[in-house]
């Protein structure tokens, strides 16, 4: 498969590949890990005049936690991501949507930029990361903005970002005490597979009494964008967390999402699952909620 | 506009001017003539292709050549040594995990990359680093045993 030809820009820090986004607006895209973008071009649903590289920019792969704040470098690989003992620690979903991203071949390669950055709606990084309450470092040579990733997506393959922005890191609070967080995708294989179903939820616990304090679910693959589910997370706030409250809230779940049908899934079976990941992902954060005091 | 690299491939130098859409597929097959490492879906699904690049197995069809540019890369002409073929490799013989041989390569590199970092795998660790590779001859089994037989 030939690959369309494009000029090519290997900047070295984040302000060269600004420089290069704004001289070449409009015809030059941003060159991640390449697992989403180089496909799409083999397959010529897209044919760029440039590509400007950011795979030789040292001051993106930092991941490091300071003052309760966890900032992930866009260019981190989903494989580092996926081996962070921090991230593990401090959060765990992210790190469970890394481990269930494509293969090992392709987490090699792909970044948590690329992966937030392509807008696909099955991807397996966002869901986790809106439920961190997860903000996006956005640079370009008007400088820098911080958006919540909550407001990033805007429809499959569609951002807030402007055309010369690129995504320069991804900045989590590092969850308090009696805080917890779960992720669960399902697919039909366990490797190399789009998701039928992806969702994360995040519980925090007020200590003693075990009321939930805030709650976040959010619903990858049944909508343009992933969803956060309000009825849900109303369901939850101030009850005390227990197995028919989780379904209650399962349920809701179900009701804020919107499903398509296609050849992985039928909308009523899309629908369903929602309700269980909901379940399961909610029992995975109360219990790491209760080890985390 | 040929653009001039230099990179390692299997402890070699070179120095070979590429375009910019040319893949590190392409590169190591077409202009270096390596061929051991396949091509096969050319997609990023199949895993035929798999090198290390700086020791991370990776795709090489979703790498572009220039983007290899003062890196290291090992392919499977690379395992060999002086002291005769690599464990891996003496493995997959012995234990009949070589049918059509396609897959091969990338199976042994993911395999590699899995050893190099976890001498003593678990199963389920190596069912999961070669959960990128695909075999169309279905001798996954033999393809693990070797790999367990290569970690003892």
């Amino acid at each position: 498969m030939i690959l369309p030809k494009f000029e090519f820009h290997e900047p070295t820090s984040i302000s060269d590949a600004c420089e290069l986004m704004a001289r070449h607006r409009g015809e030059a895209r941003l060159l991640a890990g390449g697992t989403d973008l180089l496909v799409n071009m083999k397959k010529k649903v897209l044919n760029p005049k440039r590509l400007v590289s950011l795979g030789r920019i040292p001051e993106l792969t930092q991941v490091e936690r300071s003052n309760g704040t966890l900032w992930i470098g866009a260019g981190a690989t989903v494989s580092a991501i996926a081996a962070s003992a921090m991230v593990a620690r401090d959060a765990s979903a992210l790190g469970l949507g890394a481990r269930a991203l494509g293969t090992p071949l392709i987490r090699n390669l792909a970044t948590i930029g690329g992966n937030i950055g392509s807008a696909r709606p099955a991807a397996d990084l966002p869901p986790a990361l809106i439920v961190y309450g997860a903000v996006l470092v956005l640079r370009s040579v008007a400088g820098e903005r911080r958006l919540p990733i909550g407001e990033f997506f805007k429809g499959p393959g569609l951002t807030a970002a402007h055309e010369d922005e690129l995504i320069a890191a991804v900045v989590i609070q590092v969850p308090a005490g009696y805080a917890g967080a779960g992720y669960l995708n399902l697919g039909v294989r366990k490797a190399q597979d789009c998701n039928i179903v992806n969702v994360a939820s995040y519980l925090e616990l007020d200590g003693r009494a075990e009321v939930i304090r805030a709650a976040r679910v959010a619903l990858g693959s049944v909508g343009p964008t992933p969803l956060r589910s309000p009825s849900a997370e109303a369901v939850l706030i101030g009850q005390k967390p227990t197995e028919a409250l989780f379904d209650l809230a399962a349920d809701a779940a179900q009701r804020d999402c919107m499903p398509i049908l296609d050849f992985r899934g039928s909308a009523e079976y899309r629908r369903d699952m929602v309700g269980v990941l909901a379940r399961r992902t909610l029992t995975m954060a109360l219990a790491e909620a209760r080890s985390r005091n | 506009m040929k653009q001039l690299i230099r990179l390692t491939v299997n402890d070699r130098e070179y120095e070979v001017g590429v375009d910019p859409n040319t893949t590190l597929v392409d590169l190591l097959r077409g202009h270096l003539g390596l061929t051991g490492t396949k091509k096969g879906c050319d997609l990023g699904d199949c895993g035929a292709c798999t090198v290390l690049l700086d020791g991370k197995a990776v795709n090489s069809c979703l790498v572009l050549a220039v983007q290899a540019g003062d890196r290291t890369v090992q392919t499977i002409e690379g395992l060999e040594t002086a002291q005769g073929l690599h464990p891996l490799q003496q493995a997959f013989i012995e234990k009949g995990a070589i049918q059509c041989g396609f897959c091969s390569s990338g199976m042994i590199l993911s395999a590699k990359e899995l050893l190099d970092r976890s001498p003593h795998p678990a199963e389920p660790e190596i069912r999961r680093a070669i959960s990128g590779n695909l075999c169309r001859c279905t001798g996954y089994q033999k393809i693990i045993e070797a790999i367990k037989d290569a970690a003892r």
